[in-house]
């Protein structure tokens, strides 16, 4: 039996190593915490169903990368067919902050001709005493690049499904706008199983800035 | 379904934690922070030193070896590592054999060290780990490295203490190749691959045999760009083709790069896949016939979880492939059962040299040159020692103990025991000639507190097993 969904996302994770990519994918995903985390040897790959609205279903495949530089020859490979994507920093790392423009600049420069819907993740919000970059800057910078902010906590699960299901959210709604095409030969969108009638009388939610990298 | 679809089937990987929690992610018990010194009381020990993860063996899943039968192993070793460049010439077949039976839990560490070829290295590097070993390293890669220490096998008892001394002794080991390499640096792939090693040999050994690994076994894995290990990717691929006609198509029809599935495996030399049992016994053979036992073993696991028609009803997708070949089935993975379909695979240097050469130059088509020319790759101990054959004096054993056996020929060798050794033989010194020589130090051995590796010396090491298992320290 197929799992009745309307459409599937694809989404990346990225983000340097050790901010927490696969605890907070795992968190999602599969509900649990772990404390200690394999650092990631290439790409993994993970799936959920949310319910952006009820009756509405989106299909999340979600792909882990691998946050050591060495790896990005792997992983870029992977931008190309995603739709949206997480770009972690750990609140309680400064150069892992510093690090989201390059990692921006990395992603736009291997998705063309597509873009990717990104959300700012700052990670590890539970570690409040350690904090190294504010909430303000950012969102300033969040802000900049035309993205949402938002912090999470795998490991006291704080906005985790905030941050999955917001941006499924927004690419649904560009998906719904038109502004973003299913197309033959990408996988960041397909189309599910659905009958018709789930389409009609949607309501507008608010506008949101996005990134179109 | 819908459960299944969200990801709370069995399909979990959970080596890195434990799964009988139930989503309440502080009950974790053995996280080395929260413990302190990372071992539970309460938590059993394996065999192989875990407390928990996907690592530790449960019941009676890995083979028991008739003790007589260990003995003979033993010194059937004990006897090849004696006159090694002579069984390697003349009886390399022989050797072969007794790799693909699996080496003796006692003597793994030392046969490991001749296999690879580590011992000439070492020996033709005196002083060299040291060195490096005292200067500070890159911040760049020092970073980097302390970042993963915490996280290679926490379950391992060796390891799971933050700052213990296995993890001191991983941060050794990588940062001293960072300064061997500084071209190369360090790769997060390299940290388990190190940490299997620390399991078996001091520092410097595993030093070496990592050495080893990364410039003749796998060259170019864990460089810049990563070009062989998706030129492998490739390669292994292709070899299905050949060895599981049904599991190619079906890994073409649902684009499942292999790099997607390959990766882990190859890089980790599958110490992240497999049962502890099955890891040694898989490294016992790789380290002796190389790198076309990483491919067999990748072969094997495609077949039997994508092999026949059967089997792939239920998996009709990529991400229900990739659970599938995330949660291989036990009793693919299982020491016997792998060890014997990876001997009987057809698979040869030759099938994957040619492969290599058809790859390449499909690379070379469409990607243009490879940006990182590794050295060739050595199949295996025999091409190794061949490429730079060894002096007896690189291969005169120097093992921190020498116990008198009447299984072993004498040799003229210096005698040097430690602090170690003088410990744990006390009882039974009449029968042995032990040296005490200052200048080696155990690095094993705290000052202070007693070794966590003293509790397994003392099973294995039994009064019957004097002649072999106390040759050497590390079990």
């Amino acid at each position: 039996m197929e799992t009745i969904w309307l459409y599937q996302f694809r989404l990346i994770v990225i983000g340097d190593s050790t901010v927490g990519k696969s605890c907070l994918i795992r968190r999602f995903t599969e509900g649990r915490f772990a404390q200690v985390s394999d650092p990631t040897v290439g790409v993994d790959f993970f799936s959920r169903l949310v319910e952006i609205e009820p009756g509405k279903r989106i299909k999340l495949q979600i792909w882990d990368t691998a946050g050591q530089e060495r790896f990005r020859s792997i992983t870029r490979a992977y931008y190309r067919n995603s739709v949206g994507g997480l770009l972690l920093f750990d609140i309680t790392n400064r150069r892992s902050f510093q690090n989201v423009h390059n990692w921006l600049e990395e992603a736009q420069s291997h998705v063309q001709p597509h873009s990717i819907v990104f959300l700012l993740v700052g990670h590890k919000c539970d570690l409040e005493a350690q904090r190294q970059v504010t909430q303000q800057e950012a969102e300033k910078l969040a802000g900049a690049f035309g993205m949402r902010y938002v912090e999470t906590s795998a490991r006291d699960a704080i906005n985790v499904e905030k941050a999955f299901v917001d941006l499924t959210r927004d690419i649904f709604e560009l998906v719904r706008n038109g502004d973003i095409k299913i197309q033959d030969g990408w996988e960041g969108v397909k189309s599910g199983f659905v009958p018709n009638t789930v389409h009609s009388s949607e309501e507008v939610t608010k506008g949101s800035r996005q990134c179109f990298c | 379904m819908a459960k299944t679809e969200q990801g709370y089937g069995p399909g979990m990987r959970g080596s890195g934690e434990k799964l009988t929690d139930n989503g309440n992610g502080n009950l974790y018990g053995s996280d080395p922070e929260v413990n302190g010194n990372g071992i539970p009381d309460e938590t059993q020990v394996d065999k192989y030193g875990f407390t928990g993860g996907a690592q530790q063996t449960s019941g009676n899943t890995a083979e028991e070896i008739p003790n007589d039968v260990l003995r003979q192993r033993e010194s059937k070793w004990l006897d090849m590592l004696n006159s090694w460049d002579k069984w390697m010439a003349k009886k390399h077949r022989k050797v072969r054999e007794r790799c693909q039976k699996g080496i003796p839990p006692s003597l793994r560490g030392r046969a490991w060290l001749y296999l690879s070829g580590g011992k000439v290295r070492r020996e033709q590097n005196q002083g060299k780990f040291q060195e490096l070993d005292d200067q500070p390293g890159d911040p760049k890669w020092v970073d980097i490295i302390e970042r993963d220490l915490h996280r290679q096998f926490p379950f391992h008892e060796m390891f799971a203490a933050r700052g213990g001394h296995g993890q001191q002794d991983l941060f050794r080991v990588l940062k001293a190749y960072t300064l061997h390499r500084p071209e190369e640096g360090y790769c997060q792939a390299q940290a388990p691959i190190a940490a299997v090693l620390l399991m078996h040999m001091p520092a410097e050994d595993a030093f070496w045999v990592l050495v080893q690994i990364c410039e003749k076994y796998l060259p170019g894995y864990y460089s810049t760009g990563l070009e062989a290990i998706q030129l492998d990717g490739e390669i292994l691929y292709a070899l299905l083709r050949r060895v599981s006609p049904v599991a190619h198509r079906h890994l073409k029809k649902h684009k499942l790069e292999p790099i997607l599935y390959m990766t882990e495996w190859f890089m980790c030399a599958f110490s992240r896949t497999l049962p502890w049992a099955s890891v040694l016994r898989v490294w016992d053979m790789f380290l002796c016939e190389g790198v076309k036992i990483l491919f067999r073993v990748g072969l094997v696991l495609l077949k039997s979880m994508l092999g026949s028609q059967e089997k792939l009803k239920t998996c009709q997708g990529l991400y229900e492939t990739m659970e599938l070949l995330r949660a291989i089935q036990p009793q693919y993975m299982q020491e016997s059962f792998l060890v014997h379909e990876v001997i009987v695979l057809e698979v040869s240097e030759k099938d994957i040299e040619k492969e290599h050469h058809a790859q390449l130059k499909r690379w070379k088509e469409s990607r243009g040159d490879l940006n990182c020319k590794s050295p060739p790759r050595m199949h295996g101990a025999k091409a190794i020692m061949t490429a730079d054959p060894p002096s007896r004096q690189d291969l005169r054993q120097r093992p921190t103990i020498i116990v008198e056996s009447p299984l072993t020929p004498k040799t003229d060798e210096v005698r040097v025991g430690d602090t170690m050794g003088t410990r744990e033989t006390k009882e039974d010194k009449e029968k042995k000639t032990i040296l005490p020589s200052p200048e080696i130090v155990n690095p094993y051995l705290p000052p202070s507190e007693p070794s966590p590796l003293l509790n397994h010396v003392t099973p294995q090491g039994s009064k019957e097993s004097l002649s072999s298992a106390e040759h050497d320290t590390y079990l």
